[in-house]
């Protein structure tokens, strides 16, 4: 038993330094809350609160893959938005069509995204501009399709983001099995430790042979895919997609990344971080709302939060 | 014989050398000069004096901002602040309810907050080692929630008539907001290319190590670098607020990705050391006409953001070829 705890704990915080105060900064967040509102520590709040951070965590899971290639996904918001429309809108009320509509998405957004990938190693610019214009041309796409909400989905869809099984959230625990299934992935399957090598040290990466070209690849369509998934989330919650869906989700989602420990550096960081990451961001603007702190505030503290994390975590790159 | 051949070979390669380079310098001036001439053949309104006017009233605050966020790139850096700014400077314009003696510290308050806010952003950059997109990033968003806090989300009030009319209003057909930018052009391409400061700006970019080993305060110069961008901003701002006439919490949304791709259109490398201004206000000019033509010639509108984003990527892959 212990040994399994000593093992868990190594595998949460290899390559992670910084997720310790990341749970730490969570653990006493919740404190503070429980001792200000009864209401904020119970059961029914707190699983709100899980079953809405969702869709900040699907996208940031495939943000931190970009990231930890050193590069960065900025198209995702209009990519959830231009899915989420073209979920909604093709489904149309037609229970029939879910399933089949719902898998083209996904195989969509993994299409987009590996275009970025593919377009990021054939013209050798910088996946900020690749995905900056991509995310340009998507939200063109998306205005061109629809200037409104598009369609509708069953009444049942929503099942994706309010459903419950045995009481907790099917989204939200879906989500945590992905970012464990992700993470493992990540430490075990070799391909997996490529993606660290090659944020980490791209000439070196290419020295020793490692695909790069397939983790860049594969890390902007997982980013697609993860986008896609989003969408989803979003039409589920909605009940229709909208063309400015996923507006806020570009910057948002690179929020709880960096708070999780990801360097934008490349190379070092983890999803289980970010996961993390998601957690503390939403867990404190749902005790904002508590306090009764009006959300322009909540603008200012988020961006000190960022401002504080990526003070700490460069001096711990500097130490190793 | 032979020899004649080898010299005859030697000045075509001498001329395809030369067109190589006369391309790379003056590609982008030239891609501008097509544009423009491809544009008044398809819709002859386009070179009408009214639109032409009306085009250079539109490019003037991107203008602005392309001149600072081109010293912060040329620094390797990136300034996502500069829209925040230009909003909260156009809030700022609307605080005192439009009274013609307010000008004055209107400039003032809005400058102090520009320069400010860049003081942080190259304070976080040099001193924390924050990556120039996070720094910027949050106090991009920093800003926005003390503007949301002020404004109560809803601002509003007058912006005084001088801001109405440097913004918005013409002088023959000669915006006034273009003389402002011509101006600031002037005097920052004087500072990066005649002075001290501007060689060393170039070397801080170009190689921080050797900037570090010849003993040049590295951070000092990246920090003003910000400081210039952030008061370029606020006074993009002010020049914006008169162009639109009302305010909301959003005038210049969109100017931070844009006065990026300006630059990086016009040839300034992200990697740092290399462009000019010149080159970034080609760069503005670019996206401007692309953005006129496209209406002008019937598309629609979406095709604005479609065209925009191609041109971007296109523009700096051009680049990468020539660095390589």
């Amino acid at each position: 038993m212990t040994a399994l705890a000593y093992r868990s704990y190594n595998f949460l915080t290899k390559r992670q330094s910084g997720l310790l105060v990341v749970i730490g900064l969570l653990v006493l967040l919740f404190l503070f809350g429980a001792f200000i509102s009864d209401r904020f520590s119970s059961a029914s709040n707190l699983l709100n609160v899980f079953e809405q951070s969702t869709g900040l965590a699907l996208v940031s899971l495939g943000q931190t893959m970009t990231v930890l290639t050193a590069g960065i996904d900025l198209s995702v918001g209009s990519m959830i938005s231009l899915l989420s429309v073209l979920l909604s809108g093709t489904i149309d009320g037609e229970a029939s069509r879910v399933l089949p509509v719902c898998l083209g998405i996904l195989v969509l957004g993994a299409a987009i995204g590996s275009l970025n990938g593919l377009t990021v190693i054939w013209l050798k610019v910088h996946p900020l501009i690749v995905t900056l214009g991509m995310g340009a041309l998507l939200q063109g796409v998306t205005l061109l399709y629809t200037l409104g909400p598009a369609g509708s989905v069953p009444f049942e869809f929503d099942f994706v983001a309010y459903g419950r099984v045995a009481g907790l959230p099917v989204g939200a625990v879906f989500t945590i099995v992905l970012f464990i299934l992700v993470a493992l992935f990540l430490r075990y399957v070799p391909f997996g430790r490529f993606i660290y090598a090659v944020g980490d040290d791209e000439t070196g990466a290419r020295l020793m042979g490692l695909p790069r070209r397939r983790v860049l690849v594969f890390v902007y369509a997982f980013s697609g895919f993860c986008c896609a998934l989003t969408a989803i989330y979003l039409v589920g919650r909605f009940g229709v997609g909208n063309v400015y869906t996923g507006q806020n989700y570009t910057l948002a989602s690179i929020t709880p990344v960096v708070v999780g420990g990801t360097l934008l550096t490349g190379g070092r960081g983890g999803v289980i971080g970010t996961l993390f990451g998601v957690y503390l961001i939403s867990l404190l603007n749902n005790l904002l709302n508590f306090m009764d702190i009006s959300t322009h505030y909540q603008l200012i503290i988020q961006g000190l939060i960022i401002i504080l994390a990526v003070s700490v975590y460069v001096e711990k790159k500097r130490a190793v | 014989m032979q020899q004649a051949v080898n010299a005859d070979m030697s000045t075509v390669n001498e001329k395809s050398r030369v067109l190589k380079q006369i391309g790379a310098r003056y590609g982008i001036h030239l891609a501008l000069v097509a544009l423009i001439l491809v544009s008044g053949i398809v819709s002859p309104a386009f070179l009408s004096g009214n639109n032409i006017s009306n085009m250079l009233l539109q490019a003037a605050p991107l203008g602005i901002v392309v001149i600072g966020q081109a010293f912060v790139i040329l620094v390797r850096g990136l300034d996502l602040s500069v829209a925040s700014i230009m909003a909260t400077a156009a809030v700022v314009a609307t605080a005192f309810n439009g009274q013609p003696g307010d000008v004055v510290p209107i400039i003032l308050i809005a400058l102090a907050i520009g320069l400010g806010t860049g003081l942080v952003n190259g304070l976080l950059v040099t001193k924390r080692d924050v990556s120039p997109f996070l720094a910027t990033l949050a106090t991009m968003i920093v800003l926005q929630g003390f503007r949301f806090a002020y404004t109560q989300g809803a601002p509003s009030g007058n912006v005084p008539h001088f801001f109405r009319i440097i913004g918005a209003e013409t002088f023959y057909g000669l915006p006034y907001n273009v003389v402002i930018l011509a101006v600031l052009a002037a005097v920052f391409s004087i500072v990066l290319h005649k002075s001290a400061f501007g060689r060393q700006v170039y070397i801080t970019g170009g190689n921080p190590r050797v900037a570090r080993l010849v003993g040049m305060n590295a951070d000092r110069v990246t920090m003003i670098c910000y400081v210039i961008s952030g008061g370029l901003a606020a006074i993009a701002g002010l020049v914006l607020s008169g162009f639109v006439g009302i305010v909301d919490n959003w005038v210049g949304r969109g100017f931070e990705l844009d006065s990026i791709v300006a630059a990086v259109m016009g040839g300034i490398a992200l990697s740092g050391g290399r462009g000019s201004i010149l080159g970034g206000l080609v760069g503005a000019a670019i996206l401007i006409v692309v953005f006129n033509a496209v209406l002008l010639f019937g598309m629609p509108v979406q095709f604005q953001i479609i065209i925009k984003g191609i041109v971007i990527v296109i523009a700096a892959a051009f680049y990468v070829k020539r660095g390589a």
